[in-house]
């Protein structure tokens, strides 16, 4: 089974954590990942400026292992991620901001790579709110 | 085409529990996940609607989310892990989030 995971909150809010461990027992069970998207306050979860305390699980450096190792394309929606202050360099230069804190794995583009990957996909999975 | 809903908000904040019952149809499924599991504590409206939810509706819960909360399931809830949950995606036709 094709799935297309997009997530909506933020990297504290527990449906963030799910849709981690979803995609994780997704690809366990042998089924493929088409794409995973993130979305309004999901953009945070691929900010590598996120620092978790010492004791709480650190989302965003696991999200980045994930989509490394399993080589999945993880895109970040560029409107959200742009009003939320999360750039990659090219953007952080293109606007003249000082920093730059969404590096590769991560991909910024449009709304549209979701509704490709949606077509492409059996599921749309979509992970927000508490 | 039979839908799986999925409940993560409390149905004791907001109203997407009761919306969420009105709209299950014959065959669909919830998946209650977050502190949606709330609405299976004992002697509330939310778990009394539940226990009169008709049989051909598939009941479900994830079970770290009931753990968290010291909820026990009644027998008619199916409680499912990580892989139950991608399973029963699979199983839907398609999986409706009420973010």
């Amino acid at each position: 089974m094709k799935f297309v995971i997009a997530l909506f909150s933020a990297p504290h809010a527990p449906s963030s954590r799910r849709a981690l461990r979803f995609a994780q027992a997704a690809l366990a069970g042998g089924h493929e990942i088409v794409r995973l998207f993130f979305y309004q306050d999901g953009v945070h979860s691929a900010s590598s400026a996120v620092v978790s305390a010492q004791d709480e699980l650190d989302l965003s450096a696991e999200w980045r292992t994930f989509v490394q190792e399993q080589h999945l394309d993880g895109v970040v929606c560029i409107a959200a991620a742009l009003r939320r202050g999360v750039l990659n360099a090219e953007e952080a230069q293109r606007y003249g901001r000082t920093a730059a804190n969404l590096t590769a794995p991560w991909e910024l583009s449009g709304l549209g790579q979701l509704h490709e990957a949606t077509q492409m996909a059996d599921r749309l999975l979509c992970f927000g709110g508490p | 085409m039979a839908t799986l809903h999925v409940l993560s908000h409390s149905p004791f904040s907001d109203s997407r529990l009761s919306s969420c019952l009105r709209l299950l149809g014959s065959g669909d499924g919830l998946l209650l996940s977050g502190d949606a599991v709330y609405a299976l504590q004992r002697g509330t409206a939310q778990r009394q609607a539940l226990d009169l939810m008709p049989a051909n509706i598939g009941l479900f819960a994830l079970e770290e989310d009931l753990c968290a909360r010291a909820i026990d399931a009644p027998p008619r809830v199916q409680v499912v892990d990580y892989p139950g949950f991608v399973e029963l995606s699979c199983r839907f036709g398609k999986v409706n989030s009420w973010l």
